[in-house]
């Protein structure tokens, strides 16, 4: 028993609108300082130009901030949104909530893509977004109830702190008897104490009668969350939803696509990946033989006991069954372990069930950390996921800690007595733990890595230089788990990346490094301006991108352009043709993301980013930053200064050499940053022109009065 | 005999994933394939054997992430 308390101190009645072809046509404002509830409009112009889900998210933070909001502010939204398509059970990954807000890391938009339940719920409910703006001192509970059509805020007290109790027991207080009808989201105690707080989106697993978690991770959208005083989110919808209940344009259409990709998932996932019996985590040896899995701080590609976090131990820890996030999904890749018994923390010696984990966190909890025991890795996921932590950035930035503590720019006065060296598990674990307390070391960890440069240089007294190089963030957002040294494209891949080194607009390494598809400056270019585009569209629309292109038409090798899987590509404009009635090529697709790119870029900039400068990258995501990792892979970097750049070497010292990679190196991402910028349409200073906002309908008065308030000329 | 793909392949002693994918017509092709639940990539190709009645997958990995 929780022993809890909520107590309703706001109704809002509402009628419930019919869906229209994907659309509610409203969205759902709430005040949590004034208790202001309001059901506002969806105009037409939003539709053509923002599409819905993260476009949505965008355009109602433009609205709600000024350039001087900073991601405390009362007036910073948290915004989650799904889209036109989300909700269609047929269609394999169409259950996506995107959530946004101005980022605690960066100062800048953030945007994360996350299953569950809770966007479809809360658009079938009537809401196609959500806004939440002001700030309680209480513990607030938001509850949207589709079926009733109410939306009512209460005060809660003696509610739990960890994310896994507290949506289990909103699941059952709102349930009503029909768990699957509830999807809660929440934060945890983590995401108060650091700045890249996560967010678990919940699904009820009616198999194993359990709520499950999806995150949204990056960025910090956790930490907005709690700052609010928000404990939780609750969505209630009757969980009996078919096509119809989008009530798409054309119903057949959709019928006959869906079945198409659905049907194509089911056959060939199981002779490629087998996503829906191991997830992701066949990834992580093949990055490993491609030296691509970072470990120690990305200091290195690849390690001889990379194998133990590989798929084939996580075929055996994975309970077996049905994993889709959302209804009737083929891939099914949210897999979990069942009867996991941590060796830490307050659920020492219980058996838990754990959510996940994926290769990211795999990667970032592990390898990362020069770990490479499952268990620990497991426990890490676990304790994330209950304090409201984002993986990824613990992952990077507990591995800039370790770094920094092998380099002697901190010790263990600095430390709180933690041994921070690679591979230390039990102080990895205490670093989560700490954070989720706000105490000791994990209160600075739990700061970031920008955050940690400064403090260890004012207050430790270490290298800014050194720093600078090793630090794994770029815009203030850690990187995510892919190792660029080797791959130009993937560099710009992550640096080029609006919200930061997230590898959701871009993941190119494998078409530039191995397949080698892109061999001048011009068709990376190309490349990074198509595939961002194509990615975020998934995220206007409330889908997942794993089954574009994940896996694979048998016959796609012999397609002309086999890295855009074309044939995928035309299946969601159909798609996107058959619920929203609005006729749509691939091209328009395009179109469609550059609109709302191109406005984040804009909204950057407003924000006092968005220039060539905040695109750079700290070396080591470029280059060998020591000469121990020179010399690791000594012949590959001999080779390319005598061949590619026509060096003569003999006869220099390592150091030598090392300096010279790293000027041809950081000259080739000047370079490209040039050639994307050209493509993209954007000045030399990476801001996009004005013939550039007119041609995709984005020259509000405010956005053109921005462009020239920064130089940009009619 | 193996089975490539879901076909049928003549198998001999010594063979390896570089071997089999020269037979196959598609040397450069995958990056990546997978005998029966052990997953190799190009740059093992040359030095994993591919043991007889094995089932073998050959994967496209263009993407992921």
């Amino acid at each position: 028993m929780s022993g809890h308390d909520l107590k309703l101190v706001k109704t809002f009645a509402y009628k419930r609108p019919p869906i229209d072809r994907g659309y509610a046509n409203q969205t759902l404002y709430l005040n949590l300082a004034s208790l202001d509830i309001a059901a506002r409009p969806v105009t037409q112009q939003m539709k053509d130009l923002f599409i819905g889900g993260k476009g949505f998210d965008l355009w109602l933070l433009w609205n709600a901030v000024t350039p001087q909001t900073r991601w405390n502010d009362p007036e910073n939204p948290v915004c989650i949104a799904c889209g036109p398509l989300g909700g269609t059970p047929a269609y394999p990954g169409s259950g996506k909530s995107i959530a946004a807000t101005l980022s605690p890391l960066t100062g800048a938009v953030i945007d994360s893509n996350v299953g569950g339940y809770f966007g479809p719920y809360l658009k079938f409910s009537g809401f196609d977004a959500l806004e939440i703006q002001g700030r309680s001192e209480r513990d607030i509970v938001v509850y949207v109830d589709g079926i009733d059509q109410t939306v009512q805020i209460f005060t809660a007290t003696g509610l739990p702190e960890d994310a896994y109790k507290l949506s289990e027991v909103l699941t059952e207080h709102f349930a009503q008897g029909k768990p699957r009808n509830i999807s809660v989201v929440s934060a945890g105690p983590g995401a108060k104490n650091t700045y890249f707080g996560c967010l678990n989106f919940s699904w009820y697993d009616p198999k194993r009668k359990r709520a499950r978690y999806k995150q949204a991770g990056r960025g910090g959208v956790g930490t907005v969350f709690a700052h609010k005083g928000l404990k939780a989110l609750v969505a209630r919808w009757d969980s009996g939803i078919s096509v119809d209940t989008n009530s798409p344009a054309d119903r057949e259409r959709l019928k006959k696509v869906a079945k198409l990709h659905s049907k194509e998932i089911v056959e060939l996932d199981p002779k490629q990946n087998e996503m829906a019996t191991i997830g992701t985590t066949h990834i992580v040896t093949i990055m490993n033989d491609h030296d691509l899995l970072p470990t120690q701080n990305f200091r290195f590609g690849s390690h001889r006991e990379a194998p133990n976090l590989g798929q084939a131990v996580f075929r055996r820890l994975f309970d077996p069954g049905y994993d889709g996030c959302w209804m009737g999904c083929t891939v099914a890749c949210s897999h979990g372990v069942r009867d996991f018994t941590p060796l830490s923390g307050p659920y020492r010696g219980q058996k838990v069930f754990v959510d996940g984990p994926e290769y990211e966190t795999v990667a970032g909890c592990g390898s990362l950390l020069g770990i490479f025991d499952a268990h620990t890795v497991i426990e890490l996921n676990f304790y994330c996921d209950a304090y409201g932590l984002d993986t990824i950035s613990v992952g990077t930035a507990t591995a800039f800690a370790m770094e920094c503590f092998e380099l002697g720019l901190i010790n263990a006065r600095h430390t709180d007595g933690l041994e921070l060296y690679f591979g230390n598990r039990s102080a990895a674990l205490e670093i989560v733990h700490q954070m989720a307390r706000g105490d000791g070391f994990g209160r600075i960890v739990g700061q970031g890595v920008r955050r940690m440069k400064t403090i260890f240089a004012k207050e430790f007294g270490a290298d800014p230089q050194i720093m600078a190089d090793i630090g794994m963030e770029s815009k203030g957002l850690e990187f995510s788990e892919y190792m660029t040294k080797e791959s130009l494209a993937q560099q710009g891949g992550y640096g080029l990346a609006l919200k930061g080194p997230q590898h959701d607009e871009a993941w190119l390494i494998f078409l530039d490094m191995v397949h080698n598809f892109m061999p001048t400056f011009e068709q990376k270019a190309e490349a990074l301006h198509w595939f961002p585009m194509f990615r975020t569209w998934f995220s206007l629309c409330g889908l997942c991108k794993l089954p574009w292109n994940d896996i694979i038409p048998e016959d796609n090798k012999s397609t002309p352009e086999p890295a855009k899987v074309i044939k995928h590509v035309q299946w969601y404009a159909e798609y996107f043709s058959a619920v929203t009635g609005r006729e749509s090529a691939p091209d328009d697709l395009i179109r469609m993301s550059e609109a709302v790119y191109n406005f984040q870029r804009i909204f950057n900039l407003r924000m006092g980013f968005g220039r060539r400068a905040h695109d750079s990258l700290p070396y080591r995501a470029v280059g060998p930053v020591t000469e121990l990792e020179y010399e690791s892979r000594a012949e590959r970097y001999d080779q390319q200064l005598a061949e590619t750049y026509q060096v003569a070497i003999a006869g220099k010292s390592t150091s030598e050499k090392v300096a010279l990679l790293r000027r041809f190196r950081e000259q080739q991402y000047e370079k490209l940053k040039d050639a994307v910028y050209h493509r993209r349409g954007w000045t030399s200073d990476g801001i996009p022109t004005l013939a550039t906002v007119k041609r995709l309908g984005i020259d509000f008065p405010e956005v053109v009065a921005l462009l020239q308030a920064n130089g940009v000329a009619a | 005999m193996i089975r490539v793909a879901g076909k049928e392949h003549p198998w001999w002693a010594g063979m390896t994933v570089a071997d089999l994918l020269q037979e196959c017509g598609e040397p450069e092709s995958y990056p990546v394939v997978r005998i029966n639940d052990h997953y190799v990539s190009r740059p093992n190709f040359a030095v994993t054997p591919v043991p007889d009645d094995a089932e073998v997958f050959l994967i496209p990995m263009i993407a992921g992430g």
